[in-house]
């Protein structure tokens, strides 16, 4: 019996961590091949590739760990980025940030209403909310790209804070923030609590609907302050901005060690998720294999990764 | 037959290859066989009617029956008018009443038993595997089965029948094994033992006693803290009232879909009040959702403990800490420490075998998750706890464990209401016992009455 428990931990253990061990692996392994991978210049190139998508997946993370599912959150972020852009044109850039932040917010609770109130399935509500959401950047836009320029806001996207990248240093700040949020708060646990058994958390005295809404409030706020980064990055934003995001971010996630069953996952894991993808979309290109094989492949490693989870918990 | 954790459920998962074996031969019919899966044991005539449905709900009777083995025209489409044919001669033969084109859905436990035996006639069964098969029966639907499984074995057909309810197997086996921490102790033949004979086979020497000894009650104060009038819900709680006061065991029992579980979730605040009034220290109290219940020091240990009372996935200190969390935290952080402090004391207190305060409740054995269920609402200091069917699938020495914490709890005060299906244990452990039949009260007794003038009245609410 207790041989048992102790493999059963093990088990456990190899799933949580196996993602760092492929991480370094993988790190340890393009270095030898490719000489400057780990040059203090790559290192933070690839870290700001991975802001915009990272700061999104800390959203897809809660949403995820809650048992639901957010594929708003690319159109969310084509919403915030306009919105973000267009808005300057009225107020000044750190109002429009705060109003973007706040309309995130609210989609997200709109997204965590329609599954926990109206029971609607999350992925279906949320394909709801996505497909409003980017008809509202149509709107939004009438269909042409925005511009803007204003230096102070466009350090956000470019600047530096000493070596390192703006965006990196949001993202970092964002990652030990809401890991800290998901494993030292109430709401973190119950988030786990209730992606694990909604039904038995409601016994136990929990506003289960309330906490299960903020985690897609947390879904839909990070994914505007990822348009955010997006807008100040880039100065510009087309209507068609973020398309296919939502998939890097729960990719990221479940390939993070997220459970697609909700319950159990980490905000650290995640960016090593993210970080995992873009260096190997970023080796990719270096050995120059088309990008169209790169979605294949992308693909595979996703499938690989949940399959793993689900497979093995079938197994148990 | 064997007492929970014995090996009996795992033993019939090998036997038809749900499970992988590490050793050892399986014999059918002379023949070596060898299952990958229960699918496989099925073809070959070995059927399991699991402790679970493991019917179709949306499919009607009829459709469940003859799943697979549909009866086709020559043309290649279902022969509606065969299978009918078929269904009528067999149930009459056995003399089920069965309505064929109702779905499995809206049948009672014990039809949807019938519609699986009945399947595996169809398919020609050789051998039937029944695995705790009336667990979830009343007593009248026992007595059915039982004379079903007479007219199969005039059939020529063999069962295998497991169960932990010695009074079953004296009344339908002709031979008995029991199995006792997964080894076989011992092969009788029906007729040359008598019970104490095999309790002792099961449980071993050392237990026998503690099993008879009751916990003390605690003494009835003048002011009841929980009243509840005219309660209703449809369809199972149709007006109940009672009155339970601090320091008394208050059991509640009854026939499996009496409205038992139902009735607790309503004081609950689990389910919405179809209508009645609770009152607490004579205040009419209104719960809008269990956490109104808690505030109230109401909880409930729920019959079903994973699906309701655990995050079977979360360690073991995130479950007991999980109505109280907020005791444990400080300017918003919660302090992990306190948690490990407040668990060891339960996992001591309640003697929960454990590897630590970080096991995964999902790999503890079922007494000991159910006493972690106890734990989490203790955490809460409750005045009224109510705890449904808290000792159905754990061990005897787990389920003597429990007794005593209910004793226990009723001398320091706190109200238990102790609902169970099992007289037997009903009548050990309350002060005061209320039968309920068909949603409502239809007996009250004193500690003291036998069990057989509770089944009396039980068996006689129910016509």
């Amino acid at each position: 019996m207790n041989k048992k428990i102790n493999f059963n931990a093990q088990v456990y253990s190899i799933k949580k961590n196996g993602i760092l061990f492929i991480f370094i692996l993988l790190c340890v392994f393009l270095s030898i091949i490719t000489p400057g991978f780990l040059s203090w210049a790559n290192i933070l190139n690839i870290l700001r590739q991975s802001s915009i998508i990272g700061v999104m997946a800390i959203g897809t993370t809660f949403v995820i760990i809650g048992a639901g599912f957010d594929i708003s959150v690319g159109s969310l972020l084509a919403l915030s980025a306009a919105m973000c852009v267009g808005l300057q044109y009225y107020m000044h850039w750190s109002l429009a940030i705060l109003l973007v932040l706040i309309v995130g917010a609210l989609v997200g609770m709109l997204n965590g209403f329609l599954t926990a109130k109206i029971h609607i399935p999350a992925i279906i509500a949320t394909l709801g909310t996505m497909t409003i959401v980017r008809g509202l950047v149509y709107l939004y836009t009438g269909g042409y790209p925005l511009y803007v320029e204003a230096p102070d806001f466009a350090f956000i996207g470019n600047g530096y804070l000493g070596p390192i990248p703006f965006p990196v240093v949001i993202l970092v700040i964002m990652v030990a923030f809401w890991q800290f949020i998901l494993v030292r708060t109430r709401f973190g646990r119950y988030a786990c609590a209730l992606g694990g058994n909604k039904e038995a958390v409601r016994l136990s005295g929990v506003k289960v609907d309330y906490y299960h809404i903020l985690t897609f409030v947390v879904g839909g706020l990070m994914a505007s302050m990822a348009g955010v980064i997006y807008a100040a990055r880039l100065l510009s934003v087309t209507p068609l901005a973020g398309q296919g995001y939502e998939l890097d971010a729960i990719a990221s996630t479940v390939i993070g060690g997220t459970s697609v069953s909700g319950g159990e996952g980490s905000v650290v894991r995640t960016l090593v998720g993210v970080l995992l993808l873009n260096i190997i979309a970023n080796v990719f290109n270096l050995l120059g294999i088309h990008i169209y094989v790169q979605y294949v492949i992308k693909g595979a490693i996703i499938l690989s990764a949940v399959g793993f989870d689900t497979y093995s918990k079938f197994r148990e | 037959m064997g007492e929970n954790g014995a090996g009996k459920s795992t033993l019939i998962k090998v036997l038809v290859g749900a499970y992988k074996r590490n050793s050892g031969e399986i014999y059918f019919n002379h023949q070596k066989a060898e299952f990958d899966s229960p699918a496989q044991a099925f073809q070959n005539g070995i059927n399991v009617i699991y402790q679970e449905n493991s019917l179709i709900p949306q499919l009607t009777v009829i459709q469940n029956i003859f799943l697979g083995a549909e009866r086709f025209t020559p043309l290649g489409l279902i022969d509606e008018n065969k299978i009918y044919q078929e269904y009528l001669s067999i149930s009459e033969k056995l003399g089920f009443e069965l309505p064929p084109h109702e779905e499995a859905r809206n049948l009672g436990v014990a039809e949807q038993k019938l519609v699986e035996i009945l399947k595996a006639l169809i398919h020609k069964t050789k051998f039937i595997i029944m695995d705790e098969p009336t667990a979830s029966l009343s007593e009248n639907e026992i007595e059915h089965l039982f004379r079903i499984i007479a007219e199969l074995k005039s059939n020529h057909i063999s069962i295998l029948y497991i169960t932990h309810i010695l009074g079953e197997v004296f009344r339908i086996a002709d031979r008995i094994t029991v199995l006792r921490d997964g080894k076989k102790i011992k092969t009788v033949f029906t007729k040359e033992v008598n019970r104490e004979e095999v309790i002792t086979m099961m449980v071993g020497e050392s237990l026998k006693n503690a099993y008879i000894s009751p916990p003390t009650g605690g003494k009835k104060s003048q002011q009841p803290i929980l009243k509840v009038e005219n309660l209703r819900r449809k369809p199972r709680v149709n007006g109940v009232s009672f009155e339970a006061y601090p320091g008394e065991v208050l059991g509640i029992t009854g026939l499996m879909g009496a409205g038992k579980t139902e009735l607790s979730r309503l004081i609950f605040g689990a389910d919405k009040l179809g209508g009645g009034q609770i009152l607490v220290n004579d205040k009419p109290v209104r719960f809008h959702s269990p956490l109104d219940a808690v505030n109230q020091s109401i909880s409930l240990v729920p019959e079903d403990r994973k699906k309701d009372a655990l995050v079977l996935m979360l360690e073991l200190y995130k479950n007991i800490t999980l109505p109280t969390l907020a005791q444990f935290v400080n300017k918003g952080v919660i302090s992990s420490r306190k948690e490990f402090d407040i668990t060891r004391q339960y996992i001591k207190k309640l003697d929960i075998k454990t590897s630590g305060v970080n096991q995964v409740v999902k790999y503890l054995s079922g007494g000991n998750q159910q006493k972690v269920a106890i734990s989490k609402w203790l955490q809460t200091e409750p005045k009224v706890l109510i705890l449904d069917e808290p000792t159905r699938g754990i061990d005897v020495n787990a389920k003597v464990e429990i007794y005593n914490i209910v004793g226990k709890l009723a001398e320091s005060g706190v109200c238990v209401i102790f609902v169970s299906s099992e007289v037997s244990e009903v009548v050990k452990v309350s002060d005061r016992i209320l039968v309920l039949s068909r949603g409502k009260i239809s007996g009250e007794f004193k500690r003291g009455v036998s069990q057989e003038e509770i089944m009396r009245i039980i068996l006689q609410a129910d016509k």
